[in-house]
């Protein structure tokens, strides 16, 4: 058990973002019926945004507003402009124009600030919780148990919001049936605004934990959304409690997979595994409403 | 440049340039070909380029840098009167593009060779048709196993394997290391190999190396090193791209690990950004191998490659290890070239020619340099060491090192018979 005890901790890290990503993946989902795949190309840009700023030597607190703020208008501006036009069309067109927004914003941050190598570090990252299992010693950072916390405690926010606040039943009540919701008076510009503005900001603070967890590249964060994507799966893109506890068990399941011989070299299927085993395992079930 | 740089570069490359690099200087400061002023004017030779250009990175800096060159030599009499028609293709770094785009280029545009080739595909893909059709490539740089392990392939630096190999010896001579791992992507024609040097090398020598092959697309650089870790060992060989190296080694700091492992790198570890993003932990704490003397340091070869660069390349072209690699790889081919008989240029005679080259000289690399008629190609075999002093690098006293990889062994027996040893 010593010897994977270290992966689990490390592994704890990642899958927090993983859950916190899902988290704002299904937020929007449930508000608006759209599954975001621009989700990790608008925390990407953000992410890099708060590196270009830290580089310009603002404040830690300023740059990371700067950086949430980014994504969150990115997402509004898709939220505002384009998805209305896409309101009445299949859920599968929706979703699928938010993976070509996702490629013009990918193209554009990797044209704009290039491929060299860049860290993004945060304060967080100077202190640690050590855990000492017999001769190994493993640090969970700062800016890991941050995750850890906001993951939790954004599931309890947005549960909270979504069921007992009016905006958080407009936007179900949107989900459902917006032509239904318009008619009874709902104003769907506002309520889809909370929405992405919402999903921005979770994208951002994923971003930027991921950024600083795994690496500022904006095709691999872009492409973080996929583990995100089976956390959500695993909630059956509705239940908050069950996403948070599919991204943490990803993150843990990923990392211990370096200890699977013949496995280890390939352990970025594991999330792929996952969400297939799930889609499986559900097959029989229907989605709740 | 700090000056205990300058001053560990002025031994190292000191001698090899005062002897190599000799020739007459053109008026502008330039040494390029003929070095006369005069425009070449006569029927062109065609030189062909492969490069990785679109895709996952950019590898069209050699290409760049063997253009900057080729202009200045076309605008100083060319190869005797005849100018170079170099053409360079973009494979995208798809093996099928780049069969298209060199078949063109040996095929139908006919050239006589290429030269400042840098790919990831086309050593597997090419390499065959190259000796089929009596082409020689002078490469730039070369990645995967099959740009060394090829009759009419040379790449001019020393390759991942050898890098690692020279990593390795170096912790074992710094640090009296006994127990390394070594890590390297799961990518195809590259995966294990490249830690096979240090292996090998380590069982002659009494240390034990063991391979970690990584999935370079994961998320997760912390679990890969406390896997490292696990192994106790005295030194961590990185073996990956830089995109890869910098939030690996931010993974080990974050445990700590650099405290009580040493770590080193081959050769894609030496870039100018690294330092910065990598952050002060690191600093006299990483070593890396490099291909190549430094691209600041003073031999007369280098600053006439920065002079080209300023001069006929565009301010955009990269001034790093790829664009040194590509210079190096053009001289070369002028130097040969201009040995011939202009009339009597084409495709056989220049192949010829080409293997002929035992004794290139340049102070951009750690030895002298040459072709040969060998079944494969790994001249350079030897380079220097330097750790991030913060914002830079410090280069190791001592000079370059030479790789002691078993597998060099018929490299080692071409060099006794061109009387090179």
């Amino acid at each position: 058990m010593e010897d994977y005890l270290p992966f689990v901790i490390s592994g704890l890290g990642l899958g927090a973002v993983y859950a916190l990503s899902g988290v704002g993946l299904v937020v929007l989902y449930r508000s608006s019926g759209v599954l975001n795949f621009a989700f990790g190309a608008i925390g990407a840009i953000g992410a890099y945004v708060g590196w270009s700023l830290l580089g310009a030597d603002w404040p830690q607190g300023l740059a990371w507003c700067a950086a949430i703020v980014t994504s969150m208008l990115l997402s509004l501006a898709y939220g505002r402009l384009l998805a209305p036009r896409l309101s009445h069309r299949d859920p599968t067109i929706r979703s699928i124009a938010t993976l070509g927004f996702a490629l013009v914003v990918v193209g554009f941050t990797e044209w704009y600030w290039g491929e060299q190598p860049r860290r993004l570090v945060l304060p967080t990252d100077a202190g640690a919780i050590e855990f000492v299992l017999g001769e190994v010693e493993v640090r969970l950072t700062h800016t890991r148990a941050l995750g850890l916390a906001l993951a939790v405690i954004m599931m309890g926010g947005v549960g909270l919001l979504l069921s007992k606040t009016r905006v958080g039943l407009k936007m179900r009540a949107l989900a459902d049936d917006r032509d239904l919701s318009a008619l009874l008076g709902i104003r769907v510009l506002g309520v889809d605004t909370v929405a992405w503005v919402l999903s921005g900001a979770f994208a951002g603070v994923c971003g930027l934990l991921l950024a600083n967890i795994v690496r500022l590249q904006a095709t691999l964060l872009t492409f973080l959304v996929i583990p995100a994507f089976a956390a959500a799966i695993i909630g059956r893109l509705h239940s908050l409690p069950a996403t948070v506890a599919g991204g943490i068990a990803i993150g843990v399941l990923e990392a211990l997979a370096i200890t699977v011989p013949g496995f280890a070299a390939f352990r970025t299927a594991t999330p792929f595994l996952i969400a297939l085993a799930m889609i499986v395992f559900y097959r029989t079930g229907t989605r709740p409403a | 440049m700090k000056r205990t740089k300058k001053i560990a570069l002025s031994a190292v490359v000191g001698a090899m340039g005062l002897a190599g690099f000799g020739g007459a200087w053109a008026q502008s400061g330039l040494d390029c070909g003929l070095n006369n002023g005069k425009p070449a004017a006569g029927e062109p030779i065609p030189i062909g380029a492969v490069v990785g250009k679109t895709g996952p990175d950019d590898f069209s800096a050699s290409g760049q840098a063997a253009a900057a060159y080729f202009k200045c030599v076309n605008a100083n009499g060319g190869i005797n009167g005849r100018p170079v028609d170099y053409i360079v293709v973009d494979d995208q770094w798809n093996p099928e593009t780049a069969a298209q785009v060199a078949s063109k280029l040996v095929k139908d545009r006919k050239v006589v060779a290429l030269a400042g080739s840098t790919s990831f595909v086309e050593c597997g893909a090419n390499a065959k048709m190259y000796a089929d059709e009596g082409v020689m490539v002078i490469a730039g740089t070369g990645v995967p196993r099959e740009c060394f392990n090829a009759r009419n392939y040379v790449p001019v630096n020393a390759g991942p394997r050898v890098s690692a190999t020279i990593a390795a010896m170096y912790a074992a001579q710094k640090y009296k290391s006994k127990k390394m791992v070594c890590i390297i992507p799961n990518i195809p024609s590259l995966g294990n190999w490249a830690c096979e040097g240090p292996k090998e090398w380590g069982k002659k020598n009494g240390v034990e190396v063991e391979t970690i092959a990584i999935d370079p697309g994961s998320a997760d650089a912390t679990s890969t090193m406390l896997q490292a870790a696990a192994k106790k060992p005295d030194t961590i060989i990185m073996n990956v791209p830089k995109g890869i190296l910098v939030p690996m080694l931010a993974a080990a700091e974050q445990q700590n690990l650099g405290k009580k492992i040493h770590f080193v790198s081959s050769a894609p570890a030496y870039n100018a950004e690294v330092p910065k993003a990598i952050g002060p932990y690191w600093k006299g704490n990483f070593d890396v191998n490099l291909e190549f003397n430094p691209v600041e340091s003073a031999g007369p070869d280098n600053k006439n490659w920065q002079a080209v660069m300023d001069r006929y390349g565009a301010k955009s072209d990269p001034r790093d290890t790829f664009s040194q690699a590509g210079y190096v790889a053009a001289r070369l081919v002028t130097q040969a070239l201009l040995k011939m008989d202009p009339k009597k240029i084409d495709r056989a005679s220049v192949t010829d020619a080409l293997r002929k080259v035992t004794d290139f000289r340049s102070d951009i690399l750690c030895k002298p340099f040459y072709v040969g008629n060998g079944n494969r190609h790994n001249a350079n075999n030897s380079g220097p060491v330097a750790s991030p002093d913060g914002n830079g690098w410090r280069f190791a006293p001592g000079g370059c090192l030479t790789a002691d990889d078993p597998e060099l062994v018929d490299i080692r027996a071409d060099e006794v018979k061109m009387g090179l040893k």
